[in-house]
């Protein structure tokens, strides 16, 4: 799939910006605070319908206009034309997808495939056991829509049980108990799934992640990944697991009136040569970890859904060494599109480039480029 | 401009019916305006009766105009089944198929502690007692395909198996006749998962 053009009304320092992407790099370079990370961030809301970071959708508005409308065509098979609009009037966000408004975030994942590498990737492997939960399912949900499905309504079941311990707090009767036996059978069956994509994903996911990290950095490092629900990595003896945990855990659940049992506690553990490398990786280990991670998750999105996802690499090689960055740039010569933000010219000099690229320089919110 | 009395008083009531929206109230109080006197009173009219006429069946808990529903009155229905669904629509919604001869009840729910509906706020006393009058030898639980419709059918599932009756459940899946290529990948995800095997 290849993103031909995106077109910027009001959308943070853009006023109107109209690029033509090459099907190869594109090489956004500009100083802080010019509007080139907003080039990427267009593209991901194009692909999700939602900011970057996080951030508000009103604070993404022009600061003297009301609407923000980005659109872009994506290619592949056919020619697909996405639309997010937003007006700080109404507080409303409209997604069209050749013209045929999509009511539903949801309904966009998978569609437009992407994979973005930018600095706070590094609490994948620095942060908590939420942040490896994010990226996993974020990864697994983009290529399986019935992962998504069990996701969503596993995080429903979470919030009804939740008000329902709350409940028990107060009141304890027998017909309560038996509610919450049926919440936690909903909970285990629905977590039951999740559990076993997890490990399944893992299972592939490894041998797309070894070759990638071997690419990154030349030496005779092995990296791995470990999950494993409470010490149980059989997909036939999940449900068990998960049915005799949560029995286990009943007394202090109603204690604590909280979810204490399920996959929204798991953890993925991340090692180098078998040690540990949130507790043992040197800074260089850790960087390199998570750009293979986020390597990987291409090749695996590829083969997974059939479209080559586009590939945004935000202020990555900044800190990065000159012989890092020359494995890394020729690594990305090989992914087909890619859109890659850069802080200054010279250290463009490091990265491998092809006649084919584009260099993109954005100034307070205008582009040039050589087209 | 302000909006006449009346006129605003007719679109604030209007657009307070589900699906209704400011736009759509304002168009329905204009029509109503426009219309004929007569018409108008026939809509009155049918509101009135509505409101007054239909109530619950005794029985069932289905709509009905006498004490007892035109089902549970009926000497041709299948006593030894209940169908149990949320609302009253669904019965229209399974009435529509044909395939099924058996009597209802309706829960007027499903389980949700966010919003506060616990077990005691469902009609399930009511179902048990029709059990306990010793005709029923199925209970089909026939809830929504949402988190709470799930949680509802574990639930009475566990609470009646006591019971000595078969409790079975309607299949979540694929509609029939809607073809793979066209249905939604998560029900599709769904179908493959609680696939059975062939005898
Ligand atoms: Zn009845």
């Amino acid at each position: 799939m290849v993103l031909e053009t995106v077109e910027l009304l009001n959308f943070r320092l853009h006023r109107n910006t109209k690029i033509k992407f090459s099907e190869k790099l594109n090489y956004i370079i500009g100083g802080n605070g010019q509007g080139k990370t907003t080039i990427l961030e267009a593209i991901y809301y194009l692909c999700t319908s939602k900011s970057l970071n996080g951030s508000a959708d009103s604070e993404a508005v022009n600061f003297s206009e009301d609407i923000f409308n980005i659109s872009g065509v994506f290619r592949d098979v056919v020619k697909n034309e996405v639309r997010v609009f937003f007006s700080n009037d109404t507080a409303r966000k409209e997604i069209y997808v050749d013209d045929k408004q999509i009511y539903r975030a949801s309904a966009l994942i998978g569609k437009f495939p992407f994979v973005k590498l930018t600095q706070s990737d590094s609490s994948i492997t620095y942060g908590s056991p939420s942040e490896r939960r994010r990226f996993v399912d974020s990864v697994i949900s983009q290529s399986n829509f019935t992962y998504l499905g069990f996701l969503l309504e596993y995080n429903k079941i979470l919030k009804q049980r939740s008000a329902l311990l709350q409940r028990l707090l107060e009141e304890r009767s027998s017909s309560l108990y038996r509610e919450l036996d049926a919440w936690t059978e909903n909970l285990v069956l629905a977590g039951t799934e999740i559990i076993k994509h997890r490990i399944s994903f893992f299972k592939e996911f490894i041998s797309y992640f070894t070759p990638a990290y071997g690419r990154i950095i030349e030496n005779s490092e092995l990296p791995s990944i470990r999950y494993d629900f409470l010490g149980e990595t059989d997909p036939d003896k999940i449900f068990e697991r998960f049915t005799s945990a949560i029995k286990e855990s009943r007394t202090d659940e109603l204690r604590r009136a909280a979810n204490l049992v399920g996959p929204h506690r798991d953890d993925a553990v991340f090692f180098i040569n078998d040690r540990d490398l949130r507790k043992f990786g040197s800074q260089g280990q850790h960087k390199s970890f998570q750009i293979a991670l986020r390597f990987a998750e291409f090749f695996y999105l590829k083969d997974k859904i059939g479209k080559s996802p586009v590939f945004l690499m935000d202020d990555i090689f900044g800190d990065l060494d000159a012989y890092r960055a020359q494995r890394i740039s020729g690594f990305m010569q090989e992914i087909g599109q890619g859109f890659i933000t850069l802080t200054d010219f010279p250290n463009f000099s490091h990265l491998v480039h092809n006649h084919a690229d584009l260099i993109i320089n954005v100034d307070n919110g205008s582009v040039n480029y050589a087209a | 401009m302000e909006l006449l009395e009346p006129l605003q008083k007719a679109i604030e009531e209007i657009s307070k019916l589900p699906s209704i929206g400011k736009k759509t109230a304002q168009r329905l109080a204009i029509f109503i305006l426009k219309s004929e006197p007569e018409q108008v009173e026939n809509l009155l009219s049918a509101l009135k009766d509505l409101k007054t006429k239909v109530k619950f069946c005794e029985v069932c808990f289905n709509l009905s105009v006498e004490n007892k529903c035109t089902i549970c009155r009926s000497q041709k229905r299948d006593i030894t089944k209940i169908c149990v669904v949320e609302e009253p629509s669904d019965i229209f919604a399974l009435e529509r198929t044909n395939e099924y001869n058996g009597l209802y009840h309706v829960l007027g729910g499903v389980l949700s502690p966010l919003s506060g509906r616990g077990a005691e706020s469902l009609r399930i006393r009511e179902l048990t007692e029709r059990i306990s009058m010793g005709d029923v030898k199925e209970i089909i639980l026939a809830m929504n395909p949402t988190t709470e419709g799930e949680a509802t059918i574990l639930y009475l599932a566990k609470y009646l198996r006591s019971s000595n009756i078969k409790i079975s459940r309607i299949a979540r899946g694929l509609p029939v006749g809607g073809n793979i290529e066209f249905a939604d990948q998560a029900t599709i995800g769904r179908a493959l998962l609680g696939r059975s095997e062939l005898e």
